[in-house]
């Protein structure tokens, strides 16, 4: 019946539907309140949806005309008669999504040096020493570890210089961007370099290198100056107005938009949110990263999960993210960095690069850590654990070992095989599991084996309150989704 | 810790498997033993609000029940849609 078109259906077809005929398409659900759930798919579109709503919609009792249904099949969570189109699409976007799988390791870290001028508490694996030799990385092992990072597939290529403090072997940072750059014109990659430093060893030298190289600096504020001296023990108790007038000198040099910091959250951190927040704003940055307390050290020592923490981290994290909200209402843009990834997540088609929201695992895949002395790494974490003691994420050597040797190591494979969340029990049915991930290493540390039992992880406490609580505001609050809204990238 | 409490479900209704799934939900806060006889799946625990647990276990229970229709139900279409999503990648052959 050609002519009638693809838009008229036959009665039969009404009939079938009015009857309950629809085919349910894979999707998974997870409480929000007391109330309402959130019913997802593979391919991250959701609904928020009251137990009804939910009960009637499994079991195929949904009216057909009515707006559910119209929402339900629009968002390819059934099928009826009508149309399997949406069998096609829902192909379409979990490919989309699936492509970073296959262009993988856009970030390589290289720790160029474990020295450090800090004496951090919180911090794993600096050094203090003079001995140039024991904690800097060689030419010889960079040569080497740029040849791993040009094997990449990833058409965009990020650089980041870590330690210890990387300022502290800054020759060894101009020599791997000029032979990066050198062999980039061949590889025509989009190729960035961030330097990781706590800026207090900054020269307007550097400033001019960095400059000319377009190189990006990322520090360390945790907050005030006590709070930061705190945090951050430098001999002299100098290390706030180092830090701030390093942020001065590189927002004028480089330009604001080249200078970010990241902040260490410690117990001293959980009831100064709002003195933080200021502190970042006071400085003119545009932006905070409200991360959570870490967990490598205690947990390592005492196998801990860490829940406690989690409910006390956030208090911390909502009310930080209630006061950015407010700021953002009065008109000055000011972004809360997870909250604009878990945004992204939920409203972008486009899957994001962060390591530790995805499936299978981000280590390896997402980033890789070149240590000084050549030891190669699945991630940061993974580094500072072997640090401490426990070298079960080591992938190999850049001495020894080739790029397959590396990438197809028993220890990434395993990893990454382990950490497919749609088979690790809980996320298989969790509705956030679409904008979710996995952290092995945490899971290592905390409960002794990569996958754990979400039930007491940490990870999945954190994430699973900062879902909801994302998601209830982009339901119940319009000027919070709107400030929120604006945060998705186009 | 707490005061022993059971909870009970009509096995005709919710599988022995649902029931364990669902509790492995509730391991952070308590432990569980199960036994199954004459038609009933009976749950036991120890708690500090032991009425507080064993309302989450119903929920999570009917909750478990709406999942595991949902996904047997799917398991088939989702096996297609991603041997579609993949079909000319070079990933599967
Ligand atoms: S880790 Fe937790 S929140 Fe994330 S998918 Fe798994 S169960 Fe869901």
């Amino acid at each position: 019946m050609p002519v009638l078109g693809k838009k008229f259906r036959p009665p039969e077809a009404f009939d079938q539907a009015i009857n309950g005929y629809y085919q349910l398409l894979p999707s998974r659900f997870v409480r929000l309140d007391g109330k309402r759930y959130l019913l997802s798919n593979d391919v991250g579109e959701f609904l928020v949806v009251g137990r009804g709503q939910l009960a009637d919609y499994i079991q195929k009792k949904v009216p057909k005309g009515s707006d559910f249904y119209h929402d339900l099949k629009s968002k390819c969570f059934l099928v009826d008669g009508d149309s399997n189109v949406a069998l096609d699409l829902l192909a379409l976007k979990y490919r989309t999504k699936a492509r970073r799988i296959s262009q993988f390791t856009a970030l390589h870290i290289f720790v160029v040096s474990l020295r450090c001028d800090y004496t951090c508490r919180y911090c794993q694996v600096s050094r203090q020493t003079d001995d140039k030799h024991a904690f800097d990385m060689s030419e010889a092992t960079a040569d080497k570890a740029l040849g791993l990072v040009f094997k990449s597939p990833s058409p965009t290529i990020k650089i980041e210089f870590q330690g210890g403090e990387p300022l502290l072997n800054f020759s060894l940072i101009r020599y791997i961007v000029a032979n990066a750059t050198a062999e980039n014109i061949r590889h025509k990659k989009n190729l960035q370099f961030v330097i990781t430093t706590n800026l207090s060893l900054l020269t307007d030298e550097m400033l001019s290198f960095c400059s000319s190289h377009g190189i990006f600096l990322s520090t360390s504020l945790d907050g005030p100056e006590q709070l930061h001296n705190a945090n951050r023990p430098r001999p002299g108790m100098d290390g706030h107005k180092l830090t701030v007038e390093g942020i001065k000198k590189a927002q004028t040099a480089l330009g604001r938009d080249k200078i970010g910091a990241l902040m260490t959250t410690t117990e001293k951190s959980l009831p100064a949110a709002r003195a933080i927040i200021d502190a970042y704003l006071e400085n003119g940055l545009d932006s905070i990263f409200l991360r959570p307390l870490s967990p490598y050290g205690f947990a390592v020592k005492t196998r801990q999960a860490y829940k406690y923490d989690v409910d006390r981290w956030f208090e911390f994290y909502k009310e930080g993210l209630d006061y950015i909200l407010e700021i953002n209402r009065q008109g000055h843009r000011f972004v809360e960095l997870y909250t604009e990834l878990v945004v992204n997540k939920l409203l972008s088609p486009f899957s994001t690069g962060y390591v530790d929201l995805q499936s299978p695992s981000g280590a390896g895949i997402s980033a890789i850590v070149y240590n000084y002395d050549g030891d190669v790494y699945a991630s940061d974490e993974a580094r500072m654990l072997a640090e401490m003691g426990d070298k079960a994420f080591r992938l190999g050597n850049v001495h020894d070992d080739g790029y397959e040797d590396i990438m197809l190591s028993d220890t990434l494979l395993d990893m990454l095989e382990s950490t497919l969340s749609e088979s690790i029990p809980m996320c298989t049915d969790c509705g956030f599991l679409p904008y979710c991930g996995t952290d092995p290493v945490y899971h290592h540390a905390t409960q002794g084996d990569m996958v754990g039992n979400k039930a007491l992880s940490g990870f999945c406490g954190k994430n699973m309150k900062i879902f909801r609580h994302v998601v209830l505001l982009l339901e119940d609050d319009p000027e919070a989704r709107e400030t929120l809204l604006g945060w998705v990238r186009p | 810790m707490g005061t022993e409490t059971a909870v009970t479900f009509d096995a005709n209704v919710f599988s022995l498997e649902t029931v364990k799934r669902a509790l492995y939900r509730c391991s952070d806060q308590s432990q569980f033993d199960i036994t199954s006889e004459g038609g009933a799946i009976t749950v036991t625990f120890s708690a500090i609000d032991p009425d507080g647990l064993a309302d989450k276990i119903r929920n999570e229970v009917l909750d478990q029940d709406l999942r595991d229709t949902l996904s047997k139900e799917t398991a088939n279409v989702r096996t297609l849609i991603l041997a579609n999503a993949f079909s000319d990648t070079g990933l599967i052959r």
